[in-house]
């Protein structure tokens, strides 16, 4: 059990106290002096303090499973906190000029017009630093990235000047047979050898005398669970995407944390008897690889779920305790019925998902429980699924109406359906009359139509920022026609 | 070899891939550096009744001053034109967020937990929030302006142009306001000097209205003030006059200390309490024949300037010169009125109303081609301004609009977009599908160049040439991404014929060049180009006259003879003396001109020829040139969704000859992209006490990289008749944007092909809400088999000020 956070910073160990710990790690890279020249980190900039723009923009390097190698991905320091990267190696944008001038990358911005007033620009430089890591890390052959993956390998980052296009352009001019890998920047045998070490050992830095705060980094579900017991008023933190942003507006204060996103026997992924079991630690990045092939419609909604930045830190089990009306996430998992294994020091119990949820931000979770993993049941073929996220803008938006169906098809008649709906209440819901109108009857338009005005007349949406409740209504009501249309279109069934 | 005209990167293109180019908040503490932090308004309108907490705030260990209007040692207020604005409020509450209370500390956590302690008393009034609202509590800022075209004077004579008109359409057009969301929010840094001066360094486009707002609310002259600004992550406007509350924060608690102070603003706190691109209402009416040919147009506008006047009469003069666009309108008035509501004072934002006047006559364009069943290009054609047709190129202010190639760029854009045969596959798709409809439209951009104030037009630059060949350039032109001090660097080292890399833009500062107009109205590098060369122009004849005799050779026959020196290719020579060794190079030349006691070093000023204009009667030209161009853009509707998807975009324009090709394009592709976010997803929705609710990127959608149009086309096209301004180059900053306007029209051309003739108001932006709840209302006809969907009561205006009180989180 160590009693302290060590994280390296481009290549430098560091090893930090409660106060650092708790500090969101673009504060600490910006306001602290690194070594070895006693630098502040400012490259890293801050622009929006919420995770949306990207500007923060840094990689986190981890060990791989075999240890035998440290794989960077993209995150956004100004929501995650200096104590998630305990055992990782932060690569800045200062980290770059170990290449002893500007990288492939860099001078692909600076050749293509790919910086105006040059406030988003190390964000950029690092998130396509990171989709380069990417590709070194799964071997890929291919010489340059390819337009569709660098819209979506880049809309966790925002710039207010350009228009994109010309960053586009850096991107595609990107040769990754040349692009220098983080490994050749760093002397990593001795770090990484460092790094397995400390994803072996638990963090536990204790409340003293005067200052209560605490922050525990268990290793282990064992370690994790007693922390929760020995810290009942802690709070759980996974990928802190959302309760960064509640922190940078003064409506989280950390006093004792627990992280439980490097706790091994919760990042387990996989498909057993028919069912995707996710470790509740599993990062949405990783459930993303996993069911790519098996659920297309997931991975259509995961591509927009967050940004890369997010995905790269956010969690399954964070997501679906931080039990918001539009989490992206939830909706399918109702419709498929998913359900929660919690673990506590008392035992483990299963939770159909839809009991989870009690109301407005409630959850069936006792303050000695984690949820441990989250077991799927996979779709049979002759099922059906459409899912929706209906945001402002398409990419990098939180949704204003979500909606899944799950329709078992006989021929073209529907033998069961399932639908849920998010954003137009409290919890996302699952809509019985309307299932139930939908049930035994022809896969028509008429049909859907019909149950589509009944589910409009089950919801009692409200009226905010992301959208009225006239529109959240007729959105609703709309879903079940276009459900229609988009599965005649791919099943071949006549539009009438 | 020139440097004008290459594509060279951005000057700190290393600097920003390298996170080395520094911004206020990157720079170095200083030492005993404070925190400034401020209490705002809780309330949009009201009275303050009294300060609580005001001791206990200042006992707060680590606070070292709490401040207020009181400790202001001038006049306690402001305004680029009306001096309206308080810098802290005395009693009257106007908008939420409105300073209050200024706090210095040592370390952030006192500031914060001082500023807690401090409790606001008000008595709180109903706020006036929306036009509607301001109108009809006559609640107005500035005069009612009017603009009526050479012949439209007369009040029957304008009517009988109505009267006699086949046709006549009459409406009411809405468009909203828009966030700058510049990266690098408002900030500055203050650092106290001897003898009671200060040094401001600010996230500014205006350092000298910085330093003269400053001066006057600490009561120092001018002189005890420098302002200075390396760079700007970003203005877009926003900067041209908001960014001197934040610097005259930072000045008092400096002033009041002794301390440096610096303060950054949150974004959340930026959004609430910055001012915006104006909100607008237009009441229109237009009078045309069969053909589309426009005869008599009216225009009143009525914009929301918020609180304080800020520059909303300027930017409201822009909107009604730009209210014909790019057409030939021969009866023409239009209108204006600024209204006073307890926003924040929305101010200047690329384009500067210029957007506003567009989109309303767009709007009416795509009205009246719907009325006639014609394609919009066709109405649009039919209007455009003729070169040297008379009777087609006098504007309604008088001025005639020469030397431009619209009819080209029309003939060039259908051709290379293939509009023609999109426009068919359009119609087939729209007959074909239920569930989306497309729309395509090509709209023009023709953009005054010159501040309308005539006396910002000039600006001043200061040229130093050092004894080693090398250059350093001041103006008082600023930095914000834009591009203007690589231009710069082009332009003198082409006068000096060196390479770029011995030319040097250092820091604006109001120390090196006094009184100068703020970076803005797309004309940083018109004026400031041409004022280096002014100084340039000074050194070289003075070089001349001196290589003339150094160089001049008894012995080959050559006198002294200032004409034939040439300075070119790192050389200065006489052109006659075809001998290598009797050319110098320049630095060297330099080091011995310098032992000579030779000045080498110049200031320049110019001021722009040839503009002039009467506010009272609304006439002149108030424009240098116009800049021109157009954009086809293609969208793609979902009927059951509203969800839209930009799918083509094809720009041309006319910019002059570049200066650099490569900053020019990214000011077009980055201003449309802007103008494409005004018109589709960037929303500013107010609760009803007047709060903004969007207010960090979260709520506040400006364009993501998956936004950009799956097929994008930039192109420029020639014009050999534009023969003024600094390298006969064209200003570029904001003409753009308001080609983002073709992408609104596309999808409102959408909608129109759902709405089978029905006609309709499409409010701006054209959100996926807008969208859904306005084909909703249309009742999309081929909804199949008793499936109509329910017309519930949608609000009818998307675009209104606040959504009002269902708008709450």
């Amino acid at each position: 059990m160590r009693d302290s956070i060590v994280l390296y910073v481009n290549g430098t160990r560091r090893e930090v106290g409660v106060d650092a710990a708790l500090q969101t790690l673009s504060d600490y890279l910006r306001l602290c002096y690194h070594p070895p020249d006693d630098e502040r980190l400012t490259g890293t900039k801050i622009a929006c303090s919420e995770g949306d723009c990207g500007a923060c923009t840094v990689l986190m390097g981890t060990p791989n499973e075999s240890g035998t190698s440290i794989e960077y991905q993209s995150v956004d320091s100004c929501i995650a906190f200096v104590f998630q990267m305990d055992g990782c190696h932060v690569v800045t944008v200062e980290g770059l000029r170990n290449a002893g001038g500007l990288t492939g990358i860099q001078q692909a911005m600076v050749d293509c017009h790919g910086s105006q007033c040059g406030f988003c620009t190390p964000g950029f430089v690092m998130a396509m630093h990171s989709m380069v890591e990417e590709h070194h890390q799964q071997g890929s052959q291919a010489s340059h990235l390819e337009e569709d993956e660098i819209r979506l390998g880049l809309s966790g980052n925002l710039c207010r000047c350009t228009g994109y296009l010309q960053i586009l352009q850096a991107a595609t001019a990107v040769d990754l047979k040349t692009a220098v890998a983080m490994e050749q920047l760093f002397e990593s045998q001795a770090m990484l050898e460092e790094l397995v070490r400390l994803s072996r050992s638990s963090v536990c830095i204790k409340p003293t005398k005067g200052d209560p705060r605490a922050v525990a980094v268990p290793r282990s579900l064992p370690d994790l669970l007693q922390f929760r017991t020995d810290y009942p008023n802690a709070r759980l933190v996974a990928g802190a995407t959302d309760v960064g942003v509640q922190y940078n507006h003064g409506r989280y204060e950390p006093q004792q944390v627990i992280a439980t996103s490097k706790v091994p026997e919760m990042q387990t992924l996989g498909i057993e008897d028919g069912e995707l079991v996710c470790g509740g630690a599993a990062t949405w990045s990783e459930v993303d690889k996993v069911i790519a092939d098996r659920l297309p419609e997931l991975h259509q909604v995961l591509l927009r779920f967050g940004s890369p930045q997010v995905r790269h830190l956010g969690t399954i089990a964070g997501n679906l305790a931080n039990a918001s009306p539009i989490a992206d996430s939830i909706p399918f998992l109702f419709v498929a019925e998913s359900s929660l294994i919690l673990a506590s020091r008392r035992g483990r119990r299963e939770v159909p998902i839809c009991d989870f949820y009690q109301g407005y931000k409630q959850v069936d979770l006792a303050g000695d429980e984690v949820i441990e993993s989250v077991r799927t049941p996979l779709p049979p073929g002759e099922v059906a699924i459409k899912l929706y996220k209906i945001s402002k803008r398409r990419d990098m938006d939180i949704s204003t109406v979500t909606a899944a169906f799950w329709l078992e098809l006989d021929g073209e008649q529907i033998t069961e359906a399932r639908v849920a709906v998010g954003g137009v209440g409290p919890t996302v819901v699952r809509l019985p009359q309307a299932e139930d109108s939908l049930a035994g009857k022809p896969l028509a338009l008429a049909t859907l139509a019909q149950a589509g005005r009944i589910a409009r007349g089950l919801v009692q949406p409200i009226s905010d920022v992301r959208g009225s409740a006239d529109y959240r209504s007729q959105l609703i009501e709309n879903l079940f026609a276009k459900c229609y249309y988009d599965l005649s279109s791919t099943l071949s069934v006549p539009v009438s | 070899m020139p440097e004008v005209g290459n594509a060279i990167p951005h000057e700190s293109a290393a600097g920003h891939v390298t996170g080395t180019a520094a911004y206020l908040d990157d720079l170095p503490r200083r030492e005993r550096e404070l925190c400034v932090v401020f209490v705002g308004s809780p309330v949009a309108a009201g009275r303050l009744k009294q300060i609580k907490g005001l001791d206990a705030a200042k006992a707060t260990p680590g606070v070292r001053c709490v401040l207020t209007h009181k400790d202001l040692r001038g006049p306690n207020n402001f305004g680029p034109i009306l001096s309206d604005e308080p810098f802290l409020v005395e009693d009257e509450l106007s908008y939420i967020g409105q300073p209050v209370v200024v706090i210095g500390a040592d370390t952030s956590e006192a500031a914060v937990e001082a500023r807690g302690l401090i409790e606001l008393v008000c008595r709180e009034a109903k706020p006036i929030l929306t036009i509607d609202e301001a109108i009809a509590r006559e609640s107005f800022i500035g005069p009612h302006r009017h603009m009526f075209s050479p012949g439209s004077e007369d009040d029957q004579l304008f009517q009988a142009a109505f009267d006699k008109a086949p046709h006549t359409i009459a409406g009411r057009f809405r468009s909203n306001g828009q966030e700058q969301f510049y990266f690098e929010t408002q900030a500055a840094l203050a650092e106290p000097c001897e003898e009671g001066a200060v040094r401001v360094i600010s996230s500014t486009q205006n350092p000298t209205e910085t330093q003269v707002v400053v001066a006057e609310a600490l009561g120092l002259g001018m002189h005890q003030v420098v302002c200075e600004c390396p760079r700007m992550g970003g203005g877009f406007g926003g900067k041209e006059t908001q960014s001197a509350l934040t610097a005259v924060m930072v000045s008092m608690v400096a002033t009041t200390t002794g301390r440096p102070a610096r303060l950054v603003l949150s974004r959340a706190v930026d959004m609430a309490i910055t001012g915006k691109r104006h909100q607008y209402q237009c009441d229109y009416r237009i009078g045309f024949d069969a053909a589309g040919r426009i005869l008599a147009a009216e225009f009143a506008f009525h914009s929301n300037g918020g609180a304080f006047a800020d520059l909303s009469t300027a930017v409201l003069e822009r909107t009604m010169l730009h209210a014909d666009n790019a057409y030939s309108i021969p009866v023409m008035r239009v209108t204006g009125q600024v209204c006073r509501t307890n926003l924040p004072p929305n101010t200047a934002f690329r384009g500067f109303g210029g957007p506003q006047g567009i989109a309303a006559i767009e709007n009416g364009i795509e009205q009246v081609a719907a009325q006639l069943g014609i394609d919009p290009l066709t109405v649009r054609k039919a209007n455009l301004y003729q070169d040297g047709v008379a009777g087609r190129q006098q504007t309604h202010y008088g001025q005639i609009v020469r030397d431009h190639v619209l009819d080209e760029i029309f003939e060039q854009l259908a051709e290379s977009s293939q509009y023609e045969r999109r426009r068919g596959d359009i119609e087939k798709f729209n007959a074909s599908s239920a569930t989306q409809a497309k729309g395509i439209a090509l709209s023009p951009v023709k953009f005054g160049i010159s501040f309308t104030t005539k006396f910002l037009n000039q600006a001043n630059a200061l040229v130093n040439v050092y004894t080693d060949g090398t250059v350093q350039v001041s103006t008082g032109g600023t930095e914000m991404g834009q591009g203007l001090n690589t231009k710069l660097k082009q332009i003198v080292a082409d006068e000096f014929g060196l390479s770029v890399d011995r030319v040097r833009l250092m820091t604006t500062s109001t120390e090196k060049n006094n009184n100068t107009s703020p970076t803005a109205a797309s004309a940083g590098a018109d004026l400031n180009g041409a004022a280096a060369v002014n100084a340039c122009k000074k050194i070289k004849r003075r070089i001349r006259e001196y290589a003339a005799t150094l160089l001049a050779n008894v012995e080959k026959g050559f006198v002294a003879s200032p004409e034939h020196i040439r300075i070119e290719g790192g050389m200065v020579f006489d052109d006659r003396d075809l001998d290598p060794r009797a050319r110098l190079e320049f630095g060297e030349f330099c080091g011995i001109a310098r032992r000579d006691r030779i000045d080498l070093g110049a200031r320049g000023f110019f001021a722009t020829p040839g503009v002039d204009y009467n506010r009272e009667t609304g006439r002149g030209n108030p424009f240098f040139y116009y800049t021109t161009g157009a954009a086809v853009a293609e969208v793609t509707i979902d009927r059951l969704t509203g969800e839209l998807v930009f799918d083509r975009a094809d720009l041309l324009m006319d910019v002059g000859k570049m200066i650099n090709p490569g900053i020019d394009r990214g000011q077009v592709i980055g201003g449309f992209m802007q103008g494409v976010g005004w018109v589709t997803n960037e929303e500013l929705l107010f609760d009803d006490s007047g709060r903004l609710l969007s207010t960090g990127p979260t709520t506040y959608k400006i364009p993501n990289i998956t936004d950009l149009p799956g097929t994008f086309h930039v192109d420029f096209i020639a014009n050999t008749k534009h023969v003024k301004n600094v390298r006969l180059s064209k200003a570029v900053g904001e003409p753009p944007l308001m080609l983002g306007l073709a992408v609104w029209l596309a999808a409102r051309d959408a909608v129109a092909a759902v709405a089978g003739g029905k006609p309709f108001e499409l409010a701006l932006p054209a959100t996926g809400e807008e969208l859904l709840m306005t084909l909703t209302k249309l009742s999309v006809p081929s909804e199949p088999r008793g499936t109509k969907p329910s017309v519930n009561g949608a609000p009818t205006n998307g675009a209104g000020a606040s959504k009002s009180a269902a708008r709450r989180r």
